[in-house]
């Protein structure tokens, strides 16, 4: 659905650092939402870890950068990073142009798909969700 | 006729002097990375030559270019005719401003260092676990980079410092905002007023710094004189380490990148090298080192303002490093650092460290750091 | 500009390789020379059928297109004086191939030399003409003006080693010339034709250039002359000695003064200094040349003659002639550099006479050159915001090609003629030559729209 300009797809999971998760399989695909990728301005930079990484739900385990911000990646579920977007080595801007698309950022196989569970998912959710960001955003400015 | 622009007054004859012999291009790190003649110091030059004549007059579409630029020096470094294009660069940008055209990053970091005590309005300085502000011998002065973008490489060098003993501080530091005047603005008083407060009331008779562009400002800009005159040594972190023995060697393939604002605007080639070669005995130069070391395209601000191409600048630095072999990078910036790792391939098979990162790597696997 | 045609361009090259933002059109205005004139845009093409596509509008439209390389020419062939497109080739920049059994390698026009070279020494090899632009100039830029350098003496131009060329002809038909072969003498020599055109008959998209392996041995010598006679026997003489040096350079006077003035190399204050140097491939052999010529100098009353014994011996003699260039460039606000070439036994008269012209017009002018192939460069410096010396420096440069011709040479040796010497070309072509020149760029470019205005080909 569309939240004020931002395109937040319903089918998705969302990270509450605004990373959206879907299933793949038994893998799950995660990348960076249209919300936080506005905000961002142009990736510059991301940083690509090896694969076999072990990643913990909540925890960062990345960096990315644009020309002003410093952020980080934070996993959504627990487990094991199995592929990374090679793309994005060299045109990190595919993350601003297709985020939900071309812009993936990394492929996990998760230890335990319940996990999910502690996401923000469905419509109401992602709405009061999003809106309180982007009031809370709005404020720091 | 009284000269319009300030630049005009102060470089008429160097801007003049521009024969557009184009050997620029063959240094220019942005000509390099974009192929574009427009960015080059000899385009540069001929978009100045024609404000001087009056066929254009200084606006916002000159800003892609006249706010492009590293200031790495290497054109004015090879120019034969001794036109010195980042100073006459650094007063257009002072012109450009004054009418109100500028990139809006950089007066962005204008009004950010304005309210931030750093570049990156961050509000909580790293604790990097030390005290600060004591009575000491030696300030260790870290920079903003090092602060909130390489935390690893400064706790290296913290590291460090302690082991070699010797009576040092950490202060609340605020930027040197020696940047400032390279972007069109004037260096921020208030936070020169601090750092220079704060250094003396430690009492310190050496400021150490993390960073050669601190390096620069702290012994070039007329507002820190009042340290110098008070007879406050000012070393770059090289110098002062090249004295110790850390006591651990690698046979790595070592190659070292000379960052511009210690290599060429310095000339403190040297003493990096003295402290590599000893703890690398497999020691390489890259072609182009030296003097003629290539811009990592972090400098000037343009990793800021132009942050795709700056990393295009740091990946055409790293292909030499490729070239011949390296297996570690080593360089004394930390935008140097910062910029080459950003740029990184993940298939290029070095690692890129700051001197210290490397010597507290080495130590910790010797097991002669306490941790 | 129009907005049909700037759709059509970025329909042909993409948004990101189309330019018309103001610092890119004032930086096409101008090449390595004193003129200038906008464009109505740049494009960056990446394949020769790009740059068909983009000839083939151009046609149409009856706009002009001006190819671009590394934009250091001296002559304004690359300023675009009828506006139009520049046609910017530094992104086809690929070293296609490298072929050392068939001893040669293939390239883009937007290749730069020195990237070329580099790649080329990994195998031993080098493409032997060295233009003194080398660090920026590109081979597309070597091929359009027939590059020199100092090692013409004794292995010639960009000319002898060009086996082909793909080209783009004005109409935008794309065609090849010449053959991967060593030799061929299979229908006309177009390759020939193409070689030092100055980008008014075809655009240059590929080039097969032959390569010569590299030597590995050299010696050097530096002389001193008091009479510029002596110095100009001493040229003619060596042609006597049997050899052939790889290197033979001349610095006049104005040269040796400037140098002393401005540097602390402290060189001897004399008439001509000539340095040579000899190749090949042991010690034994390079000294063995390099007395001939030493004997030769010493024939011609050479004051002094050092020989180097070490490498950084050899580089210390070349430094005034290094130097040369970026000492002049300093002494006053604006330089002319001049080209012409004469036959090697008039070097002498050359000098005499362009020390005359020197005070004939009160300009100051300074020469150094590659006496090995009588290419002499007058450097001619003055303030060019000052409407008198600016006029000294026309007709100091006119009386220059007038003697040129007069010695039997001609107006350029490696500079080509451009804009600068255009209006000079009937004193060296006669009537018929510029009528077959005009005749054939009619036939190749109906409509003029390939860097018109240059090389006296429009009457």
């Amino acid at each position: 659905m569309e939240i004020q300009g931002y395109n937040m797809p319903d089918e998705l999971y969302y990270e509450q650092n605004h990373f959206w998760v879907r299933q793949e399989g038994d893998e799950v695909v995660m990348g960076m939402d249209d919300f936080a990728q506005k905000m961002a301005g142009e990736i510059v930079y991301v940083q690509l870890p090896g694969e076999g990484k072990a990643v913990k739900q909540g925890a960062k385990f990345a960096k990315m950068e644009s020309g002003k911000w410093l952020g980080k990646v934070y996993a959504p579920v627990s487990g094991e990073l199995t592929a990374v977007n090679e793309a994005l080595e060299t045109n990190p801007e595919l993350i601003n142009e297709d985020c939900y698309g071309k812009g993936w950022l990394f492929k996990i196989k998760p230890e335990d798909l319940s996990e999910l569970n502690n996401l923000i998912h469905g419509k109401e959710a992602v709405e009061k969700w999003v809106l309180a960001d982007i009031e809370k955003y709005a404020q720091e400015k | 006729m009284e000269a319009k622009y300030d630049f005009i007054k102060k470089y008429r004859e160097q801007v003049l002097q521009c024969s557009r012999c184009g050997f620029c291009q063959a240094v220019c790190p942005v000509f390099g990375a974009t192929l574009r003649p427009a960015y080059n110091a000899r385009g540069k030059m001929l978009v100045l030559k024609e404000v001087m004549d009056g066929k254009i007059d200084l606006n916002d579409e000159l800003i892609d270019t006249l706010f492009q630029c590293t200031t790495c020096a290497n054109c004015f470094k090879n120019c034969p005719s001794g036109v010195n294009v980042p100073e006459i660069i650094k007063q257009v940008r002072k012109d450009m401003v004054h009418i109100g055209s500028c990139h809006p990053a950089f007066t962005g970091m204008n009004d950010v260092l304005k309210k931030y005590t750093n570049i990156y309005a961050e509000d909580e300085a790293e604790d990097f676990g030390r005290k600060k502000n004591q009575t000491a011998e030696y300030v260790f002065f870290i920079g903003c980079v090092g602060a909130y973008r390489e935390e690893e490489s400064t706790q290296a060098t913290l590291e460090l410092l302690d082991f070699t003993k010797i009576d040092y501080t950490l202060i609340d530091e605020v930027c040197c905002s020696g940047v400032l005047e390279d972007i069109g603005f004037t260096i921020n008083a208030a936070h020169v007023q601090t750092n220079i407060d704060r250094i003396l009331s430690t009492g310190a008779g050496t400021v150490i710094t993390g960073c050669p562009y601190c390096y620069r400002t702290f012994i070039n800009r007329p507002q820190y004189k009042p340290l110098l005159d008070k007879g406050i040594k000012i070393l770059h972190i090289s110098q002062f380490l090249k004295d110790f023995d850390f006591g651990v060697t690698t046979d790595k393939r070592v190659t070292y990148h000379d960052p511009c604002d210690l290599g060429r605007h310095c000339e403190i080639y040297d003493e990096p090298r003295q402290t590599i070669t000893k703890i690398a005995p497999n020691f390489v130069e890259m072609p182009h080192s030296r003097v003629d070391a290539l811009c990592c395209g972090a400098g000037g601000g343009v990793r800021g303002a132009f942050a795709k191409n700056s990393i295009a600048m740091a990946r055409r630095r790293l292909v030499e490093a490729e070239e011949i072999g390296a297996e570690i990078v080593l360089t004394e910036c930390n935008s140097c650092v910062h910029n080459l790792a950003n740029a990184k391939l993940r298939k290029q098979p070095f690692q890129i460290y700051t001197t210290t990162q490397l010597i507290r790597k080495l130590m910790k696997e010797k097991g002669s750091l306490k941790n | 500009m129009d907005a049909k045609i700037k759709q059509a361009l970025i329909d042909i090259v993409g948004e990101q390789n189309f330019t018309d933002n103001l610092i890119d059109l004032v930086s096409y205005s101008y090449d390595a020379s004193e003129y200038k004139h906008r464009p109505i845009c740049g494009v960056w093409p990446h394949t020769a059928e790009q740059i068909s596509e983009i000839l083939k509008l151009a046609n149409r439209e009856k706009t002009s297109v001006v190819p671009r390389g590394a934009g250091t020419g001296l002559t304004g062939m690359a300023v675009p004086t009828k506006g139009g497109i520049i046609l910017d080739l530094n992104r086809m920049n690929k070293i296609q191939k490298i072929s050392i059994e068939d001893r040669l390698v293939v390239v883009e026009p937007g290749v730069v030399y020195a990237d070329l070279e580099k790649a080329l020494a990994v195998y031993g090899f080098l493409f032997p003409p060295d233009p003194a632009s080398g660090k920026v100039s590109t081979l597309g830029g070597n091929v359009a003006t027939n590059a020199g350098g100092v090692k013409g003496a004794k292995y010639g131009t960009t000319r002898d080693y060009v086996l082909g060329l793909q080209v783009v002809l004005p109409d935008g038909r794309i065609m090849r010339t010449g053959s991967k072969t060593m030799k061929s003498v299979s229908g006309y020599d177009l390759t020939k034709l193409f070689v030092g055109s100055e980008g008014t008959l075809g655009v240059v998209s590929e080039i097969t250039l032959k390569i010569n392996p590299k030597t590995t041995a050299s010696s050097t010598s530096l002389a001193t002359f008091n009479h510029v006679e002596d110095a100009g026997h001493a040229v003619s003489q060596i042609m006597y000695s049997g050899i052939l040096p790889s290197v033979l350079e001349i610095l006049g006077r104005e040269v040796i003064r400037a140098i002393n003035q401005n540097t602390d190399l402290a060189l001897p204050e004399v008439e001509v200094i000539l340095l040579a140097e000899t190749d090949g491939y042991t010690k034994t052999e390079t000294d063995f040349q390099m007395q001939k010529v030493i004997d030769v100098f010493h024939k011609n009353n050479a004051i002094e003659v050092k020989q180097a014994q070490t490498a950084e011996e050899a580089a210390d003699l070349w430094k005034a002639r290094k130097s040369a260039y970026a000492v002049l460039a300093r002494l006053k606000p604006t330089l002319v550099l001049e080209d012409v070439t004469v036959p090697m036994s008039k070097i002498a008269d050359l000098l005499n006479g362009i020390k005359e012209i020197s005070k004939k017009h009160n300009i100051m002018i300074a020469t150094y050159g590659h006496a090995g192939d009588g290419n002499l460069h007058p450097q001619l410096m003055y303030d060019g915001y000052d409407p008198i010396q600016a006029k000294s420096q026309e007709a100091a440069s006119a009386d220059l090609f007038q003697l040129a011709i007069r010695l039997g040479g001609t107006l350029t040796g490696e500079h080509g003629i451009g804009l600068q010497k255009a209006a000079f070309m009937t004193l060296e072509h006669d009537p018929v030559a510029m009528d077959v020149m005009r005749s054939i760029k009619k036939l190749l470019d109906p409509h003029n729209i390939l860097n018109p205005g240059k090389m006296a080909l429009e009457e």
